[in-house]
């Protein structure tokens, strides 16, 4: 009977059927603890040890699948797969591990900064800038979210007649990172590329954004061949992927403010340019009647000295006239004399005031 | 694709007003001929204002998914 009830296997197919049982019974879980013992084997492979205060697993990854620098100590969450090895020893092959926690996610941030800072990651000279009036524009988010609404709103407000090309894709939880990976790489791989790509999403805890700090989302922006817009979160907060971006966002509502420019701005410039040529006209008006009074007085000036001249010619002509008339010789004390200058004839003497009739007496040479 | 001419439009006609104010700064100004300038400037200005209070864009959310490898 005992044989019949208690089933008997050898060694591999008792691992292989336990397998198969852990397998049903648990396809994935998450199991949160402390790592410890982290080593990376030939650049490849991952191990750790993840425990509590009553128990430790063990758990492999691959080099790939860590999205997050971690280091012992940390508070980690990971998903994975329980498994038996075929040395007997029981495992979780994990597929991702998340931090857990504000003082991890904190760590996990820090130490991924560091490292992609020391890569020139998020280096100045590396920066694109974004064309002044993008036509194509790319968007990665998720429609659903407030931050997109908020964006599209704003966008919308400020400017029209753009074509928006929309990646719905969810910007938060495990799968995030990788679902805007591939849609940076779908818009990348167009033949005629957009202007610009815009990542947004809007404001959530640590955990939420923790998406935005994966270390291939990041290297995948940095490796763009579109130039880059990131705005996640709120003012205050800060992702990996804002700082590696072209430009950065500080909002959802900013990144709509630097992509296009406000139709109300742009008219009011207009406005204030058009009027701005009425006044360069009457300066024009008003310079060349300065000039033509000019003229006029430089005219009048001219004929002015020209009457000063004649006059005085004139006067000097009238001096001199004067200075010949007999009248003022004879005022002088000359007398005029009309006659024949011989003896016994009668000459007239003219004065100033009398005439005089006399006889000539005696005329001799002096 | 109206859009597309509508915004080429208005591309065009901020290049003609630009042209239109730097000749009233240029060499060539003529006093005569600034009024009919002046008046060409605000026929421009009018129309890009109204272009651009009626412009609006085109949202398209792509097919293709992203949730799966």
């Amino acid at each position: 009977m005992e044989n019949i009830t208690t089933p008997r296997f050898a060694v591999s197919d008792f691992i292989a059927l336990t397998n198969q049982t852990l397998e049903y019974a648990y396809p994935s879980v998450e199991v949160e603890g402390e790592v410890a013992s982290f080593k990376v084997n030939q650049n490849k492979y991952v191990f750790f040890d993840l425990k509590d205060a009553d128990g430790s697993i063990g758990c492999f990854m691959t080099v790939w699948q860590l999205r997050i620098p971690i280091e012992d100590g940390m508070k980690v969450i990971v998903t994975a797969t329980p498994k038996l090895t075929q040395w007997g020893k029981f495992s979780l092959t994990v597929r991702a591990v998340r931090p857990s926690g504000e003082g991890s996610l904190k760590k996990s941030f820090e130490l991924l900064k560091a490292k992609l800072e020391k890569e020139g990651l998020f280096a100045d000279e590396r920066k694109r800038q974004l064309p002044y009036l993008p036509q194509n524009v790319a968007v990665i988010s998720s429609v659903q979210a407030a931050g997109y609404a908020d964006f599209m709103k704003i966008v919308n407000d400020r400017w029209g007649g753009l074509k928006f090309a929309v990646a719905s894709v969810q910007v938060q939880g495990a799968d995030a990172p990788d679902q805007m990976i591939r849609a940076l790489r779908y818009f990348n791989s167009h033949e005629e590329l957009p202007d610009v790509i815009v990542i947004v999403r809007g404001g959530g805890s640590a955990d939420d954004l923790s998406a935005f700090n994966d270390e291939q989302l990041v290297r995948e922006i940095a490796a763009s061949r579109v130039p880059t817009l990131v705005g996640v979160g709120h003012e205050t907060d800060t992702s990996l992927a804002d700082m590696v971006a072209d430009v950065r966002a500080a909002t959802p509502s900013n990144a709509a403010h630097l992509l296009v420019p406000d139709r109300k701005e742009v008219i009011r410039d207009i406005r204030r340019s058009v009027r701005g040529l009425l006044p360069q006209i009457e300066r024009t008006i008003e310079q060349r009647r300065s000039e033509l009074q000019a003229i006029i007085e430089a005219a009048f000036l001219s004929i002015h000295r020209r009457y000063e001249q004649t006059y005085n010619t004139f006067d000097a002509t009238k001096r001199v006239l004067a200075q010949l008339n007999p009248d003022n010789v004879l005022a002088r004390g000359y007398a005029l004399i009309r006659g024949s200058l011989s003896p016994g004839s009668i000459i007239e003497i003219e004065k100033s005031s009398i005439l005089v009739k006399a006889e000539v007496k005696d005329v001799t040479e002096k | 694709m109206s859009q597309k001419n509508d915004d080429m439009s208005i591309a065009k006609k901020t290049e003609k007003l630009n042209e239109l104010i730097a000749w009233f700064e240029s060499d060539e100004f003529e006093l005569e001929k600034a009024l009919a300038m002046f008046s060409q400037a605000e026929k421009i200005a009018a129309e890009i204002e109204h272009d651009l209070q009626a412009l609006k864009n085109d949202i398209e959310v792509v097919k293709a998914r992203f949730d799966e490898l």
